[in-house]
């Protein structure tokens, strides 16, 4: 019955041709930051705390859960001048979350997007600077549809409506809660 | 029951290796055991996965049977992928004779059993429109039954269509299965038979409804906790409805950049059609389908 063993030894062969890792990982805060603004600007961090109401309303305007209560935010100046907000957010990818970071004007304009993580099998497109250019100048007013105002990556679709949601949620804090913040 | 442990044994070893060794991971990503997601897989992408599934216990005697599927398939399109598969078996059977199923006892240590092709066409995605609908095409081809261990031509057309909802930005996951596998068999001679013993060989042909539906949950990144029910039921000329039977068990499933495993138990909750003379268990179907089956699958994505 020796053959009874080999039977399991059917799995070698897919374990040998799994694939090496790679790093995940592509930005951190700062590099991002100093991507989307200038490099002279000055970041100071606001962290907002999110009440239960405050994540409701969120989502009523965004259509879309608001799942941190902590949201990572910087006011950005240069020279005593107010550049805008710099934000930092995770949305829910296939696996894991995608980390991403992105600008708003004081008018809530997205200045720039850049992608901090990225793990999924597929759609590692999202950190060309082709798609994420599609964001740049997005309001509220936008559409904010994949395939309307921003390109579907085909196998990555979950990704990328997620991130696009996602932006969508971030100016929508923005416009409740920073808009009217600048002092 | 000595060899059956050391069945276990070396089937929990191969997965923790497997498992262990890999770092990194890929693919077209089967949450679930059986029931199958709506979404495709992107053009030029390719999955080689390996499917190994236990089905035991027919209820009296010995009844192990492990089979083994290596699969590749690869995204011709953004919505259409096509697949390749060979298939092996091994089986463990004794204590347990069926009229007209089980004619003698077996065992099979390794054997080269069948072959697939099969196509996907994804109509509607999950991710992008309300709800994903996608529909597969296979065809098989058997030489050795898969319930006997016997020589049997078995040529097998499998239609399915997939439903997929992402729910909770994609942390939650329904999806509903209906498929339909119309089966033409021809069972080869066995020498010795009892005379009164029932082995047809007369071609026959089959009709076999399924249905299924899944939910699955990630509970931490990378990890899915899934639940899945199955019904299957299957007509022959000759008798009508021969079988039918109800599945349902957990999967656990891990899915990173480059591999996924899922690892899923379906014991059988009611069955019922056609039983053996002296079946103790009369609420389970067990001519062809046990009371557990066990499901490893291990893919890579390139």
């Amino acid at each position: 019955m020796a053959h009874t063993y080999l039977n399991s030894l059917w799995f070698m062969p897919m374990v040998l041709v799994a694939a090496p890792a790679f790093s995940a990982d592509y930005l951190t805060v700062a590099q991002a930051q100093a991507l989307i603004f200038d490099k002279a600007a000055v970041f100071s961090e606001r962290p907002t705390l999110l009440s239960s109401d405050a994540k409701d309303q969120i989502k009523d305007l965004s259509g879309v859960r608001q799942r941190q209560d902590q949201q990572p935010i910087w006011k950005v100046e240069k020279d005593g001048q107010f550049l805008g907000w710099f934000v930092v957010d995770d949305v829910v990818g296939k696996h894991e979350y995608i980390t991403y970071a992105i600008g708003i004007s004081p008018q809530g304009e997205v200045l720039g997007l850049e992608v901090l993580s990225y793990r999924e099998t597929h759609g590692g497109q999202v950190r060309e600077a082709s798609w994420r250019d599609q964001f740049h100048g997005k309001t509220l007013k936008d559409p904010f549809k994949l395939d309307e105002d921003v390109s579907n990556i085909s196998g990555a679709t979950l990704s990328c409506r997620n991130l696009l949601d996602g932006v969508k949620r971030l100016l929508v804090i923005h416009q409740l809660f920073l808009s009217q913040s600048v002092a | 029951m000595r060899t059956f442990s050391r069945h276990r044994l070396s089937l929990v070893a191969a997965s923790v290796l497997t498992l262990g060794i890999c770092h990194t991971a890929t693919a077209g990503e089967d949450l679930f055991g059986y029931v199958k997601g709506a979404e495709a897989m992107p053009k030029e992408a390719i999955e080689l996965y390996q499917k190994v599934t236990l089905r035991n216990d027919k209820g009296q005697g010995t009844y192990r049977g492990i089979n083994y599927e290596t699969e590749l398939e690869y995204g011709v399109t953004d919505k259409f992928a096509v697949s390749g598969s060979a298939k092996f078996m091994s089986l463990d059977t004794s204590g347990l004779i069926i009229d007209g199923y089980l004619p003698k006892e077996k065992n099979i240590g390794f054997a080269t059993s069948g072959a697939e092709v099969g196509l996907s066409y994804m109509f509607l995605s999950p991710a992008k429109d309300d709800i994903g609908l996608s529909m597969t095409a296979s065809l098989d081809y058997d030489w050795i039954d898969v319930h006997s261990g016997q020589d049997k031509d078995t040529l097998s057309l499998d239609l399915g269509l997939q439903t997929q909802k992402y729910m909770l930005e994609g942390e939650l996951i329904w999806v509903g299965n209906l498929g339909m596998e119309s089966t033409y068999a021809d069972r080869a001679p066995i020498a010795n038979l009892p005379e009164d013993f029932d082995w047809s060989t007369d071609p026959e042909m089959e009709l076999e409804l399924k249905m299924g539906t899944g939910l699955s949950y990630r509970f931490a990144p990378n990890w899915f906790i899934c639940a899945e029910v199955l019904f299957e039921t299957e007509f022959e000329t000759e008798i009508g409805q021969e079988r039918w039977s109800f599945f349902a068990g957990p999967s656990l499933h891990y899915g990173s950049a480059d591999w996924w495993a899922t690892l899923t138990w379906l014991p059988q909750l009611s069955g019922g059609g056609e039983q053996y003379e002296g079946q103790k268990d009369t609420s389970l179907h067990l001519i062809e389908k046990t009371e557990q089956e066990v499901r490893l699958k291990v893919a890579f994505n390139f």
